[in-house]
This record gives structure tokens, sequence and C-alpha cells, in this order.
């Protein structure tokens, strides 16, 4: 399983070093969107407002939203665009079987998902002049975050692997991730993927408050959770899909 | 049957109305070549994705190496497969990536995976395009790194579908010889193809699927000797006279030369003392090709 992961995290680094337009692309887009969003902020709160120690919360999570955002897509459009030019049915035939193969394909795509995110952090930083140092242990929140990430980013690859053409509904739906992300820590709320990883996160972010054990036990469980419904729902696609014939082209 | 590495029993499959498959069985052997021959939509594919694990059989099962594929995936590292209509490989990595990244995913390690991708590349020709993108190289070569990715693992169970499909005459001989040679190493192969002199060219053994059902299995030899049936070929150097020709036709000899005789051996003497001294130019036994066996039995099926 150790070669798997490296064999997929070298070609994650070939696709980085051949394509680095994608990258960039991502940089631009993403820093841009945020950037906007920044300067309505600021239009709207006049010329002399000082947003102070909540812009870092902020940026810190759109940031997160984007970690977040890949974790919930990439799995999707890497299905989508597999079945399109047809190595899908090879990647099936993995004695691994498809569901090892892609957790370590998710695996592997974090280290590249970071230096994106750790771009558009640099860009950010330098346009809107935040600053960020934040504890290392909000690591432990934003991992819990990324595990139901994950589960929802399974359960949306379910659906890629048997309807095919799902990219409306990603890009759609990608901003209910906003609310979840947004969503107050507390029940009922911390019943809903993200929400009680995100809010500890904020909270020690925005407000330093310190890292509760019972509040990080409670995200990882969480995201542990909605990471299992999410494996079980596309393990139930992979039989659909192998019952009814899908897993060839669109 | 005793000894098959792939066997398949009792297999239906239905999409709907269709029923694509039904009570299919096959058995792969070490070392033979069973061409899958069928008109399209005959269950070529369909029964190809079924043993292959990629479609769940309404009923019947699959054994690779005595194991189901379908309850136990590493199974899978037995078998490889070139899937028509697929590019098989990324495009957007080297063959040599491509061969690295697929031979670990069937379960090699990275370094052996590597010391093999090199060794396919330079016995298919390839190693010198082995660090261009593959979107860059030709049909003839994509088509032969779709073999070799199904080569990687070094499987014993080869299913190759329209493996030679669009190649120039050159490289289509060189995978049929390469379809030989790894036969001869042991392998058993499933080839599907709509070129009825390769199949004829490569197979040990035939099977016509027609209308989803196997209607036929049987050693090649045996199935061409069959069709063709006791039919001699005669050849004479020059026209023979009017009375030879006359007990010629009385014995049933058709056709103006070459002659055609329909009769069994023994019969084949009075032909030949019919025509003795006469120089002969060619006695053969007539010979049926896959072609005509093809249209035969799927036109009476």
């Amino acid at each position: 399983m150790l070669e798997l992961f490296l064999v997929e995290f070298w070609r994650n680094l070939l696709s980085l070093r051949r394509y680095p337009m994608e990258l960039l692309g991502g940089v631009v887009t993403l820093s841009l969107i945020f950037y906007l969003l920044f300067l309505g902020a600021r239009f709207l709160a006049g010329p002399g407002a000082e947003f102070g120690g909540r812009l870092e919360a902020v940026l810190v999570g759109y940031l997160l939203w984007t970690f977040t955002l890949f974790a919930y897509n990439s799995l999707s459009f890497g299905l989508m665009e597999e079945s399109q030019t047809g190595t899908l049915e090879q990647v099936f035939l993995t004695p691994y079987g498809p569901i090892p193969l892609f957790l370590v394909r998710n695996l592997a795509g974090l280290f590249t998902q970071g230096i994106l995110v750790f771009l558009i952090a640099l860009v950010l930083m330098a346009l809107t002049g935040a600053r960020l140092s934040f504890a290392p242990l909000v690591v432990l929140p934003f991992l819990a975050v990324l595990l139901g990430g994950y589960g929802l980013g399974f359960a949306m690859g379910a659906l890629a692997l048997l309807y095919k053409r799902i990219g409306q509904l990603l890009g759609l739906s990608q901003f209910l991730l906003l609310f979840l992300l947004q969503a107050p820590g507390g029940f009922p709320f911390s019943l809903l993927p993200l929400a009680p990883g995100a809010a500890l996160a904020r909270g020690m972010l925005a407000e330093g408050a310190p890292l509760e054990a019972k509040a990080l036990l409670l995200a990882f469980l969480n995201g542990l959770l909605y990471l299992a419904l999410g494996l079980f729902l596309f393990r139930k696609a992979v039989g659909r899909a192998k019952r009814l014939g899908l897993l060839h082209g669109y | 049957m005793e000894n098959a590495l792939l066997e398949a029993h009792g297999l239906h499959k239905r999409f709907g109305a269709l029923e694509a498959v039904r009570n299919v069985s096959l058995s792969l052997r070490p070392g033979e070549v069973l061409a899958f021959l069928g008109k399209n939509g005959a269950g070529k594919t369909t029964t190809v994705k079924i043993l292959s694990s990629l479609l769940l059989p309404d009923r019947g099962e699959v054994r690779l190496l005595g194991k189901d594929p379908f309850k136990d995936p590493w199974a899978l590292r037995h078998l490889g497969a070139v899937l028509e209509g697929n590019r098989n490989v990324y495009w957007r990595l080297t063959p040599l990536e491509n061969l690295v990244y697929f031979g670990v995913a069937r379960g090699l390690c990275l370094a052996s995976a590597r010391k093999r991708a090199l060794a396919l590349l330079e016995e298919y020709g390839l190693l010198e395009k082995a660090q261009v993108e593959v979107r860059h190289l030709s049909r003839g070569m994509q088509q032969k790194l779709a073999l070799l990715q199904a080569l990687i693992h070094d499987p014993e169970v080869l299913l190759l579908d329209e493996p030679t499909l669009g190649l120039d005459v050159e490289t289509a001989l060189l995978v049929q010889e390469k379809v030989r040679a790894l036969a001869r190493a042991g392998k058993a192969l499933l080839l599907t193809t709509h070129q009825l002199e390769v199949a004829e060219a490569l197979a040990d053994r035939v099977a016509i699927i027609h209308r989803g059902e196997v209607v036929l299995v049987e050693d090649k030899e045996r199935l061409l000797a069959r069709f063709a049936g006791n039919h001699y070929v005669l050849e004479l150097e020059s026209s023979p006279p009017p009375a030879v020709l006359a007990r010629l036709r009385a014995l049933g000899v058709e056709g103006e030369g070459p002659f055609l005789f329909r009769g069994d051996g023994e019969a084949l003497w009075q032909v030949l003392e019919a025509l003795r001294p006469l120089p002969l130019r060619r006695v053969a036994r007539a010979e049926a090709d896959l072609l005509e066996v093809f249209l035969k039995v799927v036109g009476h099926a």
C-alpha cells in the first residue's frame, strides 16, 4: 500500500511539473474570488474600516474552504475525467480494489492541494495585508474537517460513478460547504458534516480559544462518521455500476 | 478444464429487455489462445467485461486461478486486459510513467515495475519513445502500449479485445508474433477480434458467440477440418484429353482445372487411376477458412 501511495504521489508531482498552468490558474481564480469579496466588504464598511483579527479568521476560514473543496470534488472530477478518457476500467482492475486505491489517491493529493492552498495564502496575505500566525494545534480540527470533506467527496463520487455528468451539481453544492464551515458548533449543528471541526478551528483562530479535547473528539467522530458514510455510499455505487455496466464512458 | 486458469460457468447478463449473454461457459488453459468471435452486439465485450470482473453477471460464476475476482480482488493480480474502445493508458503520462504506475497499481513494487517497464519497452520497440507523452505517440504505439500495460505485472491470463485493430501491417504482425510468444510461455489468452485472418493465425481454439449464446467451442484445426470435409483439389500440368475428362465427370469430379472432388481418400485413388499417366501439379485436401466457418455457424445459428 505504501508503494501505491508513492506512485500516486509521484503521478501528482508529474502532473504538477508538466502542467503548472493548471496550478497557477487555480491560485489566480481562488485568490481573486477572495480578494473581490474582501474589496466588496471594505467598500461596504467604508474607507476607514479596520478588520482587525477578524480578517485573519475569515481568511483562514476561506483557506479551509478551498482545502475542503478539493477534498470534496477531486474524486468526482477524477472519475468523470477517467470515465471520459477511457482509463477508469483499467483503474478498476487493480487488485487493491477501487476504494483503497481512491483513498490512497486522496491522501497523495493532499500534498499538491496543500501547495495550492499555501500559494493562495501567500497571495492573499500580500493583497490584503493579513498576517497569519496560528497555533499548530489548529491542524487537528482541520484534519477532522478534511475527513468529513473526503466523506462528502466519496458520496459525490458515488453520484459521479453512476450519473457521470455531475459538474453542475458539484459547482452549486460547493457553496453548501461554505454554510457547513460557517455553521455554529453547538447542537444540532454539530450533527452536520464538517461543522464541529470548523467551529472549533474558527474559535481557536478568531477568539484565541484553547483546543478543547472534548470538542476535538466530537469533531473527529463527526469526520469519521461522514467518511464512513461516504465510503458506504461509494461502495454501493461501485456495486451498482458493476451491475449496470456503467464503468465505461458516458 | 482441470487446469484451466480462467473458467466461467453459466454466465447470464440482461440489460433491460436485452439478454446480452445467455448461459455462457468458457475456459482458458495455460499456453492456449482462444479466439472469441461474434458479430457486433453478439455479447463478446459483455463477456470480456464479466470475465475481468468489471461487470457483475446476473447468474453464473467466474474463477481466476480458482478464485472469484468479484469477492477476492487480489485474484486480478493474475489478469491483464486490453479493453476495446478504451484508451487504457493515461495520455498525459509517458509510456514509462504509465507502465510504472499501472505496474504498482497491479501489485508490483516501484523498483520491479520500473525494471519490467524498461524491459517491455525495449522488447516492443518503444524504448526511444519512453519519455514522450502518450498523446504525442502514433495510434499504433498507443495500441502497443495498451498491450504492455496489460503485461506489466506478468499476469497468467490475458483478455485482449481487438488488440490489432487500427494497427499498421508491421505492428499488427509484431503483436501477432508476441501473442504467439506469450502463449508459448504458458499464458492463457482470450482474443476477441473481427479480423478473422488474425484469429485463424493465432488461435488454438475457437469459440463463436451469437445473440448472447456460445454456439460453438472447438479446437481450431478440428473445426477447419470438419468444415473442409472430404474434398480434394486437383491440378494438372495441362488440360486432360476429352476421354479422361469424361471419366473424371463419371467419377463426380467438378470444375475445369483446378478440379474439385468430393469424396473420401479411397475414392480419390479411382480419380488418380483415371488420370494416370497425365502429369499432376497438385493434389491437396480442400481447406476451409475461419471466415467460411464463421459465416456458416452464424448463418445457421
